[in-house]
């Protein structure tokens, strides 16, 4: 089968929980969006083609499953992440300091030069604020990374965040690409993996 | 912070998971799976319990919560005394899982660090590739230049910086390698996949194996006449090895044709019922060799194994061949560990609730009845409670002492077997006149991501006798040089020719990634232990439950001895069947694509399973 792109991200979503990490999913993969997703279930990941400079890129955006809500993340869902948004709600003060918790973790469990970048959402409900822009961005330059404050509901700047942080991966791939150093993964096993016969062992020696 | 969190729980649930252990987690997701509302709960930090992987911090911080006995099982200490208990109902403290764990006995064995000087050296001579002579002793005293130190640190931390300038052959100091612990992931309970074994097929037919990933197993080893022999497994292999003649081709396909006919295999082994495979194999007239492949590298047996159990395990080999790699097993990508939090991810995903650091102290039984368990001050309430049999109090087991397992790991500082391409090799080590156990011994290297480039970890399992210690010691220093040397003995510079090996060694590594080593090395020195780790663990498989045991509790075995997963996969679905008969074990989750979620409705998992047979067209058609 003809590969149909030329890169796959996996990106992961991280961050409180109820600060819409699902809905800035949806919002993105599907342009929808629903207030009804109390919590996430059932949502594995979501997949998105986008296409950059003229490449065609596969993101496969993983959700926590609601492993966040007691800090039980698994460590399997940090591996092989190419880039992390960390989500905090802006009219959520606590999940703003939490994200300090959060990029901890990711320095324990994900890959050292994962690409990360730093959403500040619901931003159309400024009557609610409880965290200015200013601190979102001193945040991000603290960590010296890219910061945006995004809409899942009013759809705003979502999609420019998902674009941001994968022509950041982009970029760091190619990079390595042309430093002749591929990341070597492993293999995942699928039910149409090609079959040979279980007795392919015993049929090719038999030529002896 | 998660144990604060805990008060929020809602507190009645279909099913209670009491640790994360491989059995416990497959059956967390597979009633999860099924619709029913799972909580999840573990009283350690991570994933995994006995069947964890960790960094090297961690498992350092394990051993020590082991040793203190953190964890023990609570009286009635703490918030216990405000959960309410009904007439009729009892609480049954449990245990912690640490009392599974004994003779542990960790060691490193190379210094602590090396002096400012000796830093500069290796740099400079990793650059022009050379190991030069002459070198001062490694003498392991604190540096007072932190500023060279500090400059290594920082290239050893990007992953952009090719190793190369950090492989050294012999020098390695604790600091380099716990400046790098999070780069190891070391297995509690290491385990092989056989191709088409019951796991590999589970997490195919339940769709669990898009959280994981494998590489297959590279090569099979054994030891025989003193030495290291690859064990042909293809036709590549059967070309390459000069310890099998054209004749012994044929005898030995003749005997696995024998093994695999199906048809025949009444006649066959007419006669060898109650006779051991090894008498079997030896009145085909095998040579040797070919016994000892066939008897302990392809069965992995031992001379006393019944002939057909012989059959069935050489079948086992036989059919896990050729469906991945050129060995019948995978080995998981970051450890054994990733595959329980598989599970737990799916049981997850169909909204299984989570909660670590959230130990269960007590179960609350009434009659015959599990009632549900306490834990965090909250009394949890549940149809089915599920735990490890290593948290269960001893009056439900018939027999608490049953048998262990000893195990060892060990970091090295190349394969036991130098290759081209860095190895990943499974070696079972036959039974001797000082061993009476096999010994299986499982080695990885960093592209599994197991530990740093340049390194090794090998792992040894086998029955307990006495001590881990005592059981894989000698079997370790066949393999490996583990003795405690002088520092003389483990900087490079003591004799011309082992400066040599090194050499060679290093640029090999350099380009090859940590493989190392060539066939025309002469001299094949044994790589060194720079850490070892043994440690005794109970083996629960066999151990028999009482009718003390509540008719809803279901225990789990932790660990056992065999290869595979084979046991846990097989125990987590028969206490399925017994839990819900009606119910289909595991059946496929739909892929994301296959999910279609309506813009509007509000959507439950039931909606989703509906919806979940959309044609996949259908689903990428909204893509691009």
């Amino acid at each position: 089968m003809a590969k149909t792109y030329d890169y796959l991200f996996k990106l992961l979503l991280i961050g409180d929980s109820g600060v819409g990490k699902t809905c800035v999913l949806f919002r993105f993969s599907e342009d929808a969006f629903n207030t009804s997703f109390i919590s996430t279930i059932g949502i594995d990941f979501k997949i998105r083609t986008i296409e950059l400079d003229g490449k065609k890129i596969k993101l496969q955006i993983w959700d926590t499953a609601g492993q966040e809500r007691f800090r039980t993340i698994t460590t399997a869902y940090y591996r092989g992440a190419m880039g992390i948004m960390l989500v905090y709600d802006i009219t959520n003060e606590k999940s703003f300091e939490n994200i300090k918790n959060w990029i901890r973790n990711i320095e324990e469990n994900a890959s050292a030069d994962v690409e990360k970048m730093l959403l500040g959402n619901k931003c159309e409900l400024s009557e609610k604020r409880q965290v200015t822009k200013d601190r979102g961005d001193a945040l991000a330059i603290e960590y010296g990374i890219k910061f945006m404050e995004t809409s899942a509901k009013a759809s705003i700047n979502v999609e420019e965040a998902f674009y941001t942080l994968a022509r950041d991966i982009k970029a760091k791939t190619e990079k390595k690409l042309e430093a002749s150093n591929p990341p070597k993964g492993g293999h995942q096993l699928k039910a149409t993996e090609p079959q040979r016969k279980p007795t392919n062992w015993l049929s090719r020696c038999s030529l002896l | 912070m998660a144990a604060s969190a805990g008060g929020d729980l809602p507190t009645t649930y279909d099913v209670i998971v009491v640790g994360t252990g491989m059995t416990e987690s497959i059956l967390a997701a597979a009633a999860s799976r099924v619709g029913k509302q799972v909580l999840h709960i573990d009283g350690n930090e991570y994933y995994g319990g006995l069947w964890a992987s960790f960094n090297l911090d961690n498992l350092i911080k394990w051993v020590k919560d082991c040793e203190s006995g953190e964890h023990l099982p609570s009286d009635l200490d703490d918030s216990n005394s405000d959960v309410k208990i009904n007439n009729g109902e009892d609480f049954v403290f449990l245990k912690s899982s640490a009392s599974h764990i004994s003779n542990i006995n960790l060691k490193w064995h190379i210094p602590k660090k090396n002096n400012e000087a000796q830093v500069e050296q290796w740099s400079r001579k990793s650059q022009t590739g050379h190991e030069e002579e002459g070198e001062g002793a490694v003498v392991s005293q604190p540096s007072s230049g932190e500023g060279s130190h500090s400059r290594t640190h920082t290239n050893s931390e990007s992953e952009k910086m090719p190793s190369t300038n950090f492989i050294r052959n012999g020098n390695w100091t604790q600091e380099d390698i716990m400046r790098e612990y999070r780069r190891f992931n070391i297995d509690l309970a290491p385990k092989l996949l056989f191709a088409r074994g019951s796991l590999v097929e589970l997490l195919i037919s339940s769709n669990i194996a898009r959280y994981t990933e494998f590489h297959a197993v590279t090569r099979v080893l054994t030891w025989l006449d003193g030495e290291l022999n690859t064990v042909p497994c293809s036709r590549a292999d059967v070309f390459a090895t000069r310890y099998v003649s054209v004749v012994e081709k044929r005898m030995l396909m003749k005997l696995l044709t024998g093994c695999m006919d199906s048809e025949n295999i009444v006649q066959e082994f007419e006669g060898f019922e109650s006779k051991t495979f090894l008498d079997y194999l030896k009145s085909k007239r095998l040579t040797a060799h070919l016994l000892h492949y066939v008897l302990y590298a392809i069965a992995m047996g031992t001379d006393d194994m019944p002939c057909m159990e012989g059959v069935e395990r050489t079948q086992r080999f036989l059919n896990s061949l050729g469906r991945y790699g050129n060995t019948p097993f995978l080995w998981p990508m970051y450890g054994t560990g990733e595959l329980p939090q598989a599970f737990c991810r799916l049981c997850a995903v169909f909204g299984g609730t989570y909660c670590l650091q959230h130990p269960a102290k007590a179960l609350v039984v009434s009659s015959d009845r599990c009632v549900g368990v306490v834990s965090c001050g909250q009394r949890l309430v549940a149809d089915h409670v599920v735990m490890s049999i290593s948290q269960a109090p001893s009056h439900y087991l018939e027999d608490p002492s049953s048998s262990g397992i000893s195990r060892a790991v060990f970091i090295t500082n190349k394969s036991i077997m130098p290759a081209e391409k860095e190895p990943l090799t499974f070696l079972q080590f036959p039974p001797g006149p000082t061993h009476p156990n096999t010994v299986t011994v499982i080695e990885v290297g960093p592209s599994t991501h197991a530990c740093p480039k340049g390194l090794f970890v090998l792992h040894m399992t086998c029955k307990q006798n006495k001590s881990a210690r005592e059981d894989l010691q000698e079997i370790a220093g066949f393999l490996l040089m583990q003795d405690d040397v002088n520092p003389s003995d483990y900087d490079i510079t003591t004799d011309t020719q082992s400066t040599q090996t090194s050499g060679q060694e290093s640029s090999s590594t350099a380009s090859e990634g940590g493989s190392g080593g060539d066939d025309t090395a002469t001299v094949r020195t044994k790589p060194q232990v720079l850490w070892s780790m043994y440690f005794n663990c109970a083996e629960t498989s066999k151990s028999l439950l009482n009718a003390n045991v509540p008719q809803n509790l279901h225990l789990c075995s932790g660990p056992d001895l065999e290869l595979d997963f084979e046991f846990a996969v097989q125990q987590a679905e028969r206490l399925f069947k017994t839990m819900y008969p009606d119910l289909e074990f595991l059946p496929r989750a739909p892929d994301p694509e296959e999910i279609i979620i309506e813009g509007d409705t509000p959507d439950s998992p039931e909606d989703e399973e509906a919806n979940s047979l959309e044609s996949d067209e259908q689903a990428s058609s909204k893509q691009i």
